[in-house]
Parts: C-alpha cells; structure tokens; sequence
C-alpha cells in the first residue's frame, strides 16, 4: 500500500468510527452525557390526593374543619414544625385511651425538610390520581391520558433502560394493588420505548398475599442446572414464533434475571413464614405493607431506581379522620424506608437520593360526608386539587428551599427529568421530545 | 362451389386436430408415499388473556377444568407481576409439586423421543411440529439426560406461542 493510499484509508477510518455510533458493553448506543450524581434513585410517589393545608402547611384541623388552636405538624418525619395538641386522632390506638391518640415517634433524627430540597409549592398537572402518577413517571403533562391503559408517553423507566443502559432488574416499581390502572405504570405503550425498556413490577400487597403463597409459594427450587434444558427449549420455541414490538405483552429479563427474580419471591415467603420481613415499626395499613415489600426488593436488587406507590389517604373522599391517621402513616414509613436504606443496605447507603412527591392534592372546599368524628371529607378536584410539594434528599443533595406558597415554583413534571440528571442521562431524554415542554431537572432550579 | 370445397378442408382439418389432441391419460406412480397433510407453521395472531391462559393450561395439565375461583385467585397474582415469565414459570412449578399433572414419565420420554416430540406439540400448540423443530428436540434430549419432562412442559407452557391462538 503506498503512502497516499494509506492515509486515505486511515482517514476514512477514523472518521467513521467517529460518525458512526457503537454499542457500549452495557448495550447503549451513545454515552451518557452529564455527570452521575448517585447511584440509586427511590421514588415514593406519595399519592392517593394529599392537602396542602393538613402536609407541608400544618394547619391539621384548624383550616379542613374550622377548629380553632388544632394547627400543627401531623409529618414529622417529612417536615418540621410542633406537632398539634387539640384533638389527636391520627395517631395509633392505646387501650382506654381514645382512638388515634397516640402519635407515632419520629423515626428520623432530621426531618427530611432539613436535611435536603423541598419544593414548597409544586403545580400538579391534574387533579386525578392516574394522570398524576403518569405525570410524576413520565415527566409529560398526560393530556388524553386514558384509564386503564399503559401511560401514552415513556415512563422514566424507560428512558433509562433505553439511555443509561440498565438491564430490567434495576428498575423496579412497586404498586400498591392491581386495581385501576396501577398495574401499567411500569411502562408505557410508546412505540419507540415500550415493554422492551419496562420496569420489573409487583403488585406487593397481591403478589405476596395469602392468594399468592397459595398460587406461587409451593413452587419447587431448581437449580440453575435444572433450568438450562427448559430455557434453552424455550428459547428456541421462541425464536420460531417471534413477535413484532407491539405484541410484547411483557417485562423482558434475562434468564438469569428471571431465576433471581423466583427466588426473590420463594425468599419472600419464606421469611413470611419465618416472621423474618423488616418491617416499619407500625405496619397496620396496605401502605406499610407495600413499602415492607418495596424494601425486600432493594435489598435484594440494590435497583438504580425503584419507585413505589401509596394511596391510603385517598380515604379522604368519605373519612377525614383516616385521612389524618393515612397521611401520619405515610410519614412515618417514608421515614422509615430512607432509614432502612441508610443503616441496612450498605451498597445503597450514601449513594442514593430519595424524592418523595404526591401525585395530586385536595379540594379547598369540603364535600358533605361527615365521618365519625364529625369532620367534613375532601375530594380532588379544583385549584387547590393542583397544589403539591416535592422533596429531595440524598447524596450530594443539601438543605435549600425552593419556592413558596406566595411564589411557587416548579411543576410535577419536573420529577422525571430530575431522576434523568441524576444518572448522567438528562440530555437524551429531553431530547425525546416526549416531555412537557416547561419540564426541568430540580437540579436547575436551585 | 370453391366456398365448400374450402368449408370442407377447414372442417376435416378441425376434426383431425381435435382428434390427435385426445390422447388416453397415464397414471405416473413417483414411488412416494401417501401423506396426510397438516400445517406445520403456527398461524396464530390472537392473544390468550390471563384467564383464558390459565384455563387453558390447568385443563392441559390436570385434564380437568379449573375452578372459578381459583382461576380468579390466580389471575390476580400473575396480574400483579411485571414479568409475565416469571409468573408463569412460578405457576407451572406449583403445578407440578402437586405430583397430580397428567404427563408421561421420562422414560417414556426417552423410549419414543420421536413420539414424545410429536405429542408435545399437538398437546400445547395443538399443531404437528416442523421437520426442523422435530430434528432439534429430539437431538436435544437424546443428547442431554438433564432434560426432563417437567422442563419440557415448562419450556412449551411458557413459550410465546402457547399464549396466542
């Protein structure tokens, strides 16, 4: 090869391998583009409608049902401020003592007010509970968001299966049941995401119930070895019968994602059996139950990102009283969940931020229903219904308030595109296109 | 007189035509075998729902209808996994610690792979397998004693084609 050959030949390559994208070993097509903040991302997308008179502003009784001096902090995991003196009933329930009496410690030694971000006064993008958890996965406004199908845009999930090339067992979304639409917020029906990039899922309370030991817990222990034969034919059975994109009915895991994900749930009974689960201190709601089964699974996974769902204070549409003792409920298993990361997961602990955001808040105005103790109800759906907060704490994460009641800044859609910063892969998800425009990383808003 | 003479040759020359063109038929034997024939390709494009999987599979495997409410019970719990293989997986494995699965031991298995192959087939997907697909499994077990018939069941049961029709 003669000289000018050569150079022709070298330059073209280097000039392709430079045009041209490649694999990375982690299966992505580009590289990341900002810096990773931390490691693990936990969502608690603390939902179900939540006031903000009776969370961040602590007004308890003294604005819902007009009882004057009854004001204060019933969140004191979440928030600072005294807690209320009059009327106590969100608490536990101590015998000859009247119900809800006794307030549930404070499990942190700082409330997460204080020791990272809060967004005081978030706009939620609608008042309804499904709109609202789309809103907070998928960073768009789910305008024509239909019930009981996958969200219509690219859930976070998603995005980073797809940008930051995490295999299916490091995302998790943990819902709290099978009903509504629960189930589908794992990911969405986006054409150019999909199933394929969706997040593992279980329906905890279901999953794991009596139903499910009955219908999973028998089921024998195999070996790797055993399983060889059986996955080697199946997959070849599959590779006869392959489906388009839009046939995929489900998450796809390795076979060697899927055997841990089997064990995982034969472990999960067993330490069922074995009363061997950790548990919040007061595990007396569906809520708790979830976030238990939300922490088995960081435990065994140490997900880059698990999010999991609560809604217990939805019992506001009819019962003001349940409300309160949801929403102290609420508190104290958020509190308890960044503990237990802290002290018992040490690949997570120090490298994990937490962001705590409701889906949706509550009505100004009272509906009819009086509950027992007289109290008027709330539903979700006028201006009051679009007011929300958001927190964030973790590594790298410090103590700044951004907003007020006076001057709110942020929008629920900000949560997706926050969790894209932290793992390096804001750029490319933005450039989507697939989210609400005047989305933006909390990050740039400090 | 010409115009006959004319109409006549053209009539003789039709006729002879005609009449060469006849020729008796022969029967040519090849030497093959009479086959039936069936369609060796799946062609199924409509999805099985959770209920109709399940039921479809409990009566496969136990040859006996499930019972409302267990097919109700189950459904939920397959519903409430993201991984549909898992729970799957997971079911099937239930199912045959029941020791109560109607299916033919490994021996039997080995002593016929041919019509073991055949059977599974027409037993799940309700079809005869493929030149090919025949040839691989039966390769595959007479060459691996680590395959049983328990994986075998496992691998079609949750195959993408046992959940269409």
């Amino acid at each position: 090869m003669n000289r000018k050959k050569f150079i022709q030949k070298s330059s073209l390559a280097l000039g392709g391998s430079i045009v041209a994208p490649y694999l990375l070993p982690s299966g992505r097509l580009f590289a990341k583009t900002g810096s990773v903040k931390a490691d693990h991302v936990v969502l608690v997308m603390f939902a179900g409608g939540v006031r903000q008179q009776e969370s961040i502003l602590g007004r308890y009784l003294e604005d819902s049902q007009g009882v004057l001096g009854a004001a204060g902090n019933i969140m004191p995991n979440l928030f600072e401020g005294n807690a209320p003196t009059k009327k106590i009933v969100y608490g536990t329930s101590i015998a000859g003592l009247p119900n809800g009496s006794e307030p549930i410690p404070k499990l942190l030694t700082q409330s997460m007010e204080n020791s990272g971000v809060l967004f005081p006064e978030l706009r939620a993008l609608s008042a309804g509970h499904y709109v609202g958890l789309s809103t907070l996965l998928t960073g768009n406004t789910g305008t024509a968001q239909g019930l009981r199908v996958r969200p219509r845009y690219p859930t976070i999930f998603e995005y980073l299966r797809k940008h930051a090339g995490f295999k299916a067992t490091d995302t998790w979304f943990i819902g709290n049941g099978i009903g509504n639409s629960t189930p589908l917020l794992n990911s969405s029906n986006h054409p150019d995401y999909g199933l394929q990039y969706g997040a593992n899922m279980f329906a905890a309370p279901v999953t794991f119930s009596a139903s499910g030991r009955e219908v999973l817990g028998n089921s024998k222990t195999y070996t790797r070895a055993d399983l060889e034969p059986m996955y080697y034919i199946k997959n070849f059975l599959d590779n006869s019968f392959s489906l388009s994109k839009d046939q995929i009915a489900s998450v796809s895991n390795t076979d060697e994602e899927r055997t841990q994900i089997k064990d995982f749930i034969k472990s999960v009974f067993a330490k069922q059996q074995a009363g061997q689960l950790a548990m919040p201190p007061v595990l007396d709601n569906g809520d708790a139950i979830n976030v238990m089964y939300a922490a088995e699974v960081l435990r065994e996974f140490k997900p880059k990102i698990l999010a999991v769902n609560i809604s217990s204070v939805d019992g506001c549409h009819s019962n003001f009283t349940g409300y309160l003792q949801s929403l102290h409920r609420a508190d104290h298993i958020t509190g308890w969940l960044w503990q237990h990361i802290q002290n018992n997961i040490p690949e997570m602990s120090g490298n994990t931020i937490m962001i705590v955001a409701p889906e949706c808040g509550r009505n100004e105005k009272p509906n009819p229903i009086l509950d027992q103790n007289d109290w008027l109800a709330f539903d979700h759906s006028d201006k009051n219904a679009l007011r929300v907060w958001s927190l964030m704490l973790g590594k790298g994460v410090y103590r700044q308030r951004v907003g007020s009641e006076a001057k709110p800044i942020g929008r629920l859609t900000d949560i997706a595109p926050t969790i894209a910063d932290i793992f390096g892969v804001l750029d490319p998800v933005m450039q989507s296109g697939l989210l609400d425009p005047l989305a933006k990383s909390q990050f740039l808003q400090l | 007189m010409h115009n006959s003479i004319k109409q006549f040759a053209l009539f003789v020359l039709l006729t002879s035509a005609l009449l060469g063109a006849c020729k008796k038929e022969q029967t040519i034997v090849f030497g093959v075998n009479n086959m039936g024939i069936s369609e060796d390709k799946s062609n199924k494009t409509k999805k099985k729902n959770g209920a109709e999987y399940i039921s479809i599979l409990y009566t496969n495997l136990y040859q006996k209808a499930i019972s409302p409410n267990q097919l109700y019970k189950t459904q939920n719990v397959l519903y409430s996994i993201g991984d549909q293989d898992v729970a799957n997986e997971m079911l099937l494995s239930n199912y045959f610690n029941t020791g109560s699965i109607i299916m033919p031991s490994n021996a039997i298995m080995r002593s016929d792979i041919d019509a073991f192959v055949v059977n599974t087939f027409k037993r799940f997907y309700l079809r005869y397998p493929s030149e090919g697909e025949k040839a691989f499994l039966k390769q595959y077990i007479s060459k691996s004693n680590a395959v049983s018939v328990e994986m075998v069941y496992t691998a079609f049961a949750t195959s993408k084609e046992y959940q269409y029709y």
